[in-house]
């Protein structure tokens, strides 16, 4: 299998992934950079105002965050394989046509 | 580097979206020619690599984080074209399902992070690497992802500055913006000249395609 040692590399930082995004970020208490300029500025975030996705932030409902957040990677890399799989027959489609 | 809903100003909001829908079908006709089941599945591993590493928010103490954004290490690994719909994929997952990134953001943040990163990251690359041989991979990388990202942040600035609602205009955004990321750009750039390093003795193939060295 190609990109093997990728793929692994991925799984191990998806499972360590909570360790950043979550466990240091509430002790740490962080916000992205351009969110702390805007705040400085007044500008307001209106993220959670104008929702469509219970999955907001990498959180899944009903589970803890550190959980969810694992679960939401997987989501996300499963969906971009998934489209990545769609590309691929595409791509293989037109060149046999 | 995400904008979120909120932030810009429908004007600018439009005029990003234009400017981002323009330059995606200009890259249309790139993508169909360099495109192959080899670049797809490189372009999947890509895009899921560099999404995991941008759920890696590492804290600073004082309240910022900072995380790798990758669009220069996507723009030397699959080139301006196939490096921007690598980006954009991700872009668009982030902001569809966990709203990271607003959906009246998404042109902005393309640009930011699928055309200016890719774009500078790729030329920086590609001028070292045409320069200096296989010498300058690692020191283009590095140079690359720097400049990337110190640039997209300098696009960002000017995005929020030139949105009239909003309270300072670009004399502040862009300096904020630019600065900021000028300093965190250089994790970036040792984080894509790591890998860099890595593919070069591990894959090197992936590195040199597309300039003759």
């Amino acid at each position: 299998m190609r990109f093997k040692r990728a793929w692994v590399t991925i799984f191990v930082l998806l499972l360590v992934s909570p360790l950043f995004g979550v466990i240091l970020a509430e002790i740490v208490g962080y916000h992205e950079p351009l969110d702390v300029a805007a705040e400085l500025l007044g500008k307001k975030d209106l993220t959670e105002e104008v929702n469509w996705t219970p999955f907001l932030d990498y959180t899944i409902p009903w589970l803890p965050a550190e959980i969810g957040y694992i679960v939401s990677g997987f989501i996300g890399v499963a969906l971009i394989m998934f489209i990545g799989f769609l590309a691929k027959k595409a791509s293989a489609r037109a060149k046999a046509s | 580097m995400h904008i979120p809903d909120g932030y810009l100003d429908p004007t600018v909001s439009a005029a990003t979206y234009i400017i981002f829908l323009a330059y995606f079908v200009y890259a249309l006709k790139f993508m169909r020619k360099g495109f192959s089941s080899e670049k797809a599945t490189l372009l999947s591993v890509l895009a899921s690599g560099i999404f995991v590493a941008q759920m890696l928010n590492w804290p600073i103490p004082g309240g910022t984080s900072l995380h790798f954004v990758g669009g220069a290490l996507a723009g030397i690994l699959l080139g301006p074209w196939l490096g921007f719909l690598t980006i954009f994929l991700v872009l668009l997952v982030q902001c569809l399902i966990f709203h990271d990134g607003g959906i009246t953001a998404l042109g902005a943040n393309s640009i930011n992070m699928a055309i200016v990163d890719v774009l500078v990251g790729y030329l920086i690359y590609y001028v070292a690497v045409k320069y200096f041989g296989k010498r300058g991979s690692v020191i283009g990388a590095f140079l690359g992802g720097w400049a990337g990202i110190t640039l997209a942040g300098l696009a960002c600035g000017l995005e929020i500055g030139f949105s009239p609602s909003f309270p300072y205009g670009v004399s502040v955004t862009v300096p904020v913006m630019t600065l900021w990321h000028l300093g965190l750009g250089i994790v970036e750039g040792a984080i894509t000249a790591s890998i860099v390093a890595y593919l070069a003795r591990r894959m090197p193939e992936l590195l040199y395609s597309g300039v003759r060295v």
